[in-house]
């Protein structure tokens, strides 16, 4: 004698439905609004301060796309450390130890971060150097 | 004969209430996206010991065609300092924080005027740099 087996109609419960995919919902925002925010916060003096500063002699960097020079002399990445170094521990004033960085328009930002990375972590104070543009009208 | 009144019971369609949270959500997320900068493309210079950012009142980014962006909208040069004073108002000093993400191959010509910019504005920059050891070697 054959017992056949009752066939059961099996529902999922629907009703749990709503809850998952909410939390689903709010996993995937969660994973999404990760963006990355690590970095270097970096404070550049505003430029009232530097017209005051000025009448202290600061030490002018140059930035080429791949050199770097102080007060003219052109150093490599790692000369610049060790050079960088030995003029700001120098220094004793914080407006004794603001560095003007002057880039070339063709500097990489790259770069860029990695010297004043350089100059910051001596002890020095960046502060920008930028060319204006000025109209003259001769008569 | 007393005929008795039956009972209606109202109760708020429960059924219901996942789908509403689902559509409020999605507007909310549609709603966030136009303020976000998710979209841009850039990639961060390296750089080492990296700090989070204590806290975020704008973002400023310069994407791979040197287009600078402030919260995600395009800009010029020449109104990003009026924009993000208006941005930061009166907050005090150590709550000015911006986030400034430039794509590492971008020049001096492109990023520095918008250094300018946030400092003019009184905002304090944060640049957004990756951590050296995540450097992919071939």
């Amino acid at each position: 004698m054959k017992l056949r087996r009752p066939k059961y109609l099996v529902d999922p419960p629907s009703s749990s439905m709503n809850d998952i995919a909410f939390i689903l919902i709010i996993f995937f925002l969660v994973c999404a609004s990760v963006e990355p925010e690590d970095g270097r916060t970096q404070i550049i003096p505003s430029s009232e301060k530097n017209e005051e500063q000025n009448n202290t002699q600061s030490i002018e960097v140059g930035l080429t796309p791949s050199t770097a020079t102080i007060d003219g002399t052109p150093y490599q990445k790692e000369q610049f450390k060790g050079k960088i170094s030995q003029i700001l521990s120098q220094k004793e004033t914080k407006s004794e130890r603001i560095v003007v960085v002057k880039s070339q328009d063709d500097v990489p930002y790259e770069h860029w971060i990695a010297m004043t990375e350089i100059i910051e972590k001596s002890g020095g104070i960046v502060t920008l150097l930028l060319e204006e543009e000025q109209t003259i009208i001769v008569e | 004969m007393i005929l008795r009144r039956k009972k209606l019971e109202a109760t708020v369609p429960s059924m219901a209430m996942g789908d509403i949270a689902f559509l409020l959500l999605i507007f909310i997320v549609l709603l966030a996206r136009a303020r976000d900068d998710s979209h841009l493309v850039w990639q961060p210079a390296t750089g080492s010991e990296l700090v989070k950012p204590a806290n975020q009142n704008a973002s400023i980014v310069i994407d791979k065609m040197n287009i600078t962006y402030l919260n995600g909208r395009p800009i010029q040069n020449e109104n990003i300092s009026d924009q993000l004073s208006a941005l930061l108002g009166e907050l005090p000093p150590g709550s000015r924080t911006v986030l400034f993400k430039v794509h590492k191959d971008v020049v001096a010509e492109h990023f520095e005027p918008a250094i300018e910019a946030i400092s003019e504005a009184g905002g304090e920059l944060h640049h957004v740099l990756e951590p050296l050891t995540a450097i992919k070697t071939p």
